[in-house]
């Protein structure tokens, strides 16, 4: 028949399991956990040591691929950011360079909580030659009391020699509770 | 000139709430204002969680900081030291924390503020207790001040007994618990950590007490329900263990009847009703556990203790039914057991867990929370409640997501090699049409043409030689009237020839008079064109100069570039390779932990099979006997 030897091994093992915290749960002391936590914490450390590589390795492409893609001379990247952001819940941007459409950017909403909070996106990067050309912007998206918002904003930059930052900026006009388009160069 | 003005401010945030960077920034300040747009590209991934390409990016903007040699070193300095904070805090939220910590050992003695440095390492004594780091974990506590906020202390001191528990320093754990102050929650969870530390060191009755006091408390969340209901339960089968049942009922019918421990609690109030004979009351509890989920160990018991009782109240016949149920059932899960382990074995099983996750969530805030729908997962369930599995299965996410950005990378280096290639194969083609255009191009000739012209133009203006300056009609007008001057049949003396002499003379002066009237304003705008024509020329030369550089460095720049893309092409093999390797041993860790947790059910199975097996034989025996004595 039964016995109660299973009791006392449940009673047992309910005993071991008492090892519980808030902060960490059960975690068992014999030899087999310490052997399975050195275990772990050797295979942490590959993991720590691969991403470091990984990471490394992503710097050095990351730059490769601009500077093959993107020389210097020729490199113009587009930025848009938002300052407050009160008066405008951006949507998409439109981008075109010299008439010619080059960007067309469709922000999640995760994406455009991270404008809001300071992010900033990278929404296009030329090669262009030295010489004047002209952006447009046209961002859409809701405006103030949620109205469907369209505007666009014009600006001929100049392309120097070497690489050259745009920033397209979208702040509050407090006076007028409306938003304003704003292109800033970055040399 | 690029800046990263706004660097430092960024730290604080990762630390500002000890939860998840939604939370921190919920909590935070207020947004912060860019003042680069790299700097702030590194934050638009950091908002999302994407912390993988918002440290890439970090650190590729880190070289073109340093490389910028507008910048002044002092400058360069400041930026490298606050662009290392910001990349800590980064390492950190992605999990990444020995190196976060090489960084903040480095450089947070003194360039941040106490609150921020408390919170760093109190953050980083969490991640290295969870990954089982318990020495790191005493090094990062024994960092933090006495400032710590209240909030942060209590946790603190939790993390802290926790890591005296793991690393069996029970004595100190409990010096620790003993004195601890306060009536919030904290103070429960103390309690039972006090309960586990005298338990582990041998001191039960004395822990008994403790979980007694904590198996009476009055929840007020479902958090203290189940530590409530956990004391009671581990107090219940103490006190089982120790020969009192009576004594135990009362703290096992404390727990909840619907919880995780109620089961256990159910069986266990059986027992103690078994244990004084009281198998009537016993088969209540024992009962209730029948349609409960066979899963459960306590469940699979009662379907052993249910015909025990019932044979006790010489209900054989029944008996006989429940246990051949019982030899049933355990056969059935067995062999659902054996094709989990085969599942497992076969690896997939983990794939299937990072399925749903969208991989854009790099973070080492990021839980499985819930196991995939299939027969395999009902197993598994409780593992995820340990850190052991859950941060094993982190680093498995973290190696797929490794595995498949080298993969992703290996895809676009073959691109960029046959980029490169077809580049210099257009450079070599155009080089030579290039070279005999401009060998054509006499740019100094030109040069010299020019200051001939603007000598000549000189020598035109000095001697008014307004004649110079005339067009090629005015000119073979005025050559055309010299020559009729010149006619013979002019000279006679007859009134005709005087009258066409002058008309010559006339149309002669006509045309001077209107050379020497243009020939300032034509004199302008030659010396206007010729102007234009030398910054014409000076551009082409500064053109030129540049083709000439270009035709010098390009073949450097293809031979710089061709090295690192055939550099990294095999970088990233090697990378790969390894990433390969450590994914699967930690398939294989994570597979044991799983295939221990299915073997552990399955040998529970398997004994309580033999058991039933072996009372029922003892039954059957018994009706034999009776039936050979009735003969």
């Amino acid at each position: 028949m039964v016995t109660k030897r299973l009791l006392i091994s449940l009673a047992t093992s309910m005993m071991l399991a008492l090892s519980v915290t808030s902060v960490a749960q059960n975690t068992e002391t014999t030899d087999a956990a310490a052997d399975s936590r050195s275990e772990f914490r050797s295979l942490d450390e590959d993991v720590q040591d691969l991403k470091k590589e990984v990471l490394d390795l992503n710097r050095d492409l990351f730059l490769l691929e601009e500077e093959l893609l993107f020389p210097a001379n020729s490199q113009v990247a587009f930025f848009i950011s938002m300052d407050v952001g009160e008066y405008f819940e951006i949507d998409s941007v439109n981008l075109k360079i010299d008439g010619k459409e080059v960007a067309n950017y469709l922000y999640t909403e995760r994406e455009a909580g991270a404008l809001v909070r300071g992010g900033v996106h990278r929404v296009h990067m030329a090669n262009l030659k030295t010489g004047d050309h002209e952006l447009i912007a046209v961002f859409t998206g809701s405006g103030p009391h949620t109205r469907d918002y369209r505007r666009g904003a014009t600006m001929t930059f100049n392309k120097g020699i070497g690489a050259k930052y745009m920033e397209l900026e979208i702040t509050d006009r407090v006076k007028k509770q409306q938003p304003e388009f704003v292109i800033k160069e970055w040399e | 000139m690029l800046r990263c003005r706004s660097i430092i401010v960024v730290l604080s945030l990762f630390f500002i709430a000890a939860g998840p960077p939604a939370q921190a920034a919920k909590d935070g300040p207020d947004p912060i204002v860019v003042k680069d747009p790299l700097y702030g590209e590194v934050l638009f991934y950091f908002y999302q969680e994407d912390y993988f390409p918002a440290i890439v990016r970090l650190l590729a903007a880190q070289n073109k900081w340093f490389a910028d040699e507008q910048s002044e070193p002092l400058d360069r300095f400041e930026y490298a030291e606050q662009a290392e904070l910001l990349l800590g805090g980064l390492f950190l939220s992605y999990g990444h924390h020995l190196e976060a910590a090489g960084i903040f050992e480095r450089l947070l003695a003194d360039n941040v503020d106490k609150e921020i440095r408390d919170r760093t390492w109190f953050f980083l004594a969490k991640i290295w207790l969870q990954r089982g780091y318990l020495d790191e974990a005493q090094t990062a506590l024994s960092n933090l001040s006495e400032d710590l906020p209240v909030n942060l202390w209590r946790e603190a001191q939790m993390l802290q007994s926790q890591v005296y528990i793991d690393s069996g320093q029970y004595d100190r754990a409990i010096e620790l618990l003993q004195n601890w102050k306060g009536k919030t929650e904290w103070a429960s969870y103390a309690k039972f950590n006090l309960g586990v530390a005298m338990v582990r060191s041998g001191r039960v009755s004395a822990a008994a007490d403790i979980l007694d006091e904590l198996g009476d408390l009055d929840p007020f969340n479902e958090e203290l329900t189940s530590l409530r209901d956990k004391a009671n339960l581990a107090l219940g089968y103490s006190l089982l263990q120790d020969g009192q049942p009576l004594a135990a009922k009362a703290p096992l019918q404390r727990v909840r009847l619907e919880g995780p421990f109620s089961n256990k609690a159910l069986l266990g109030v059986g027992w103690a009703d078994a244990e004084v004979e009281n198998y009537r009351r016993a088969l209540v509890p024992w009962m209730e556990l029948r349609g409960r989920d066979l899963l459960d160990s306590a469940v699979q018991e009662s379907m052993l203790a249910i015909p025990y009782a019932l044979a006790k109240l010489d209900s054989i016949s029944q008996a006989a039914d429940h246990y051949l149920n019982a030899i049933e059932a355990f056969y059935e899960e067995t062999n659902r057991i054996d094709r989990t382990i085969g599942f497992i074995e076969s690896g997939d099983i983990f794939d299937e867990f990072l399925s749903d996750d969208p991989l854009d969530s790099t973070g080492w805030y990021w839980r499985l929370e819930e196991l995939p729908q299939g027969p395999e997962a009902r197993y598994l369930y409780h593992l995820l409640a340990t850190h052991e599995f859950q941060e094993g299965l982190k680093n498995y996410r973290d190696l797929n997501y490794l595995q498949n950005n080298l993969d992703q990378w290996r895809q676009n280096i073959d691109v960029y090699r046959n980029m490169l290639e077809t580049r210099l194969e257009a450079y070599a083609e155009r080089l030579p049409q290039v070279e005999d255009t401009l060998a054509r191009a006499d740019l100094d000739g030109m040069v010299d043409r020019k200051l001939e012209f603007d000598s000549l133009l000189n020598d035109i203006e000095q001697s008014n030689d307004w004649l110079a300056l005339a067009s090629k009609h005015e000119f073979e007008m005025w050559g055309e009237i010299t020559g009729l001057e010149n006619t013979p049949a002019l000279s006679a003396d007859i009134p005709e020839a005087d009258e066409v002499r002058d008309k010559i003379l006339l149309l002669k002066g006509v045309l001077q008079w209107e050379l020497e009237r243009d020939f300032k304003d034509r004199l302008w705008r030659i010396r206007r064109d010729v102007r234009k024509t030398g910054e014409a020329l000076v551009e082409t030369q500064r053109s030129r100069r540049q083709i000439d550089d270009t035709m010098r460095n390009e073949p450097l720049r293809f031979d710089e570039i061709s090295a690192r893309v055939y550099g990294l092409g095999p970088r990233i093999e090697g990378i790969k390779n390894r990433v390969d390797v450590a994914k699967s041993e930690q398939r294989a860790f994570l597979q044991a932990i799983a295939l221990g947790e299915l073997q552990a059910q399955k040998q529970r199975l398997d004994v309580y099979a033999v058991q039933a097996r072996f009372a029922l034989a003892a039954i059957y025996d018994i009706a034999a006997t009776v039936g050979d004595a009735s003969e």
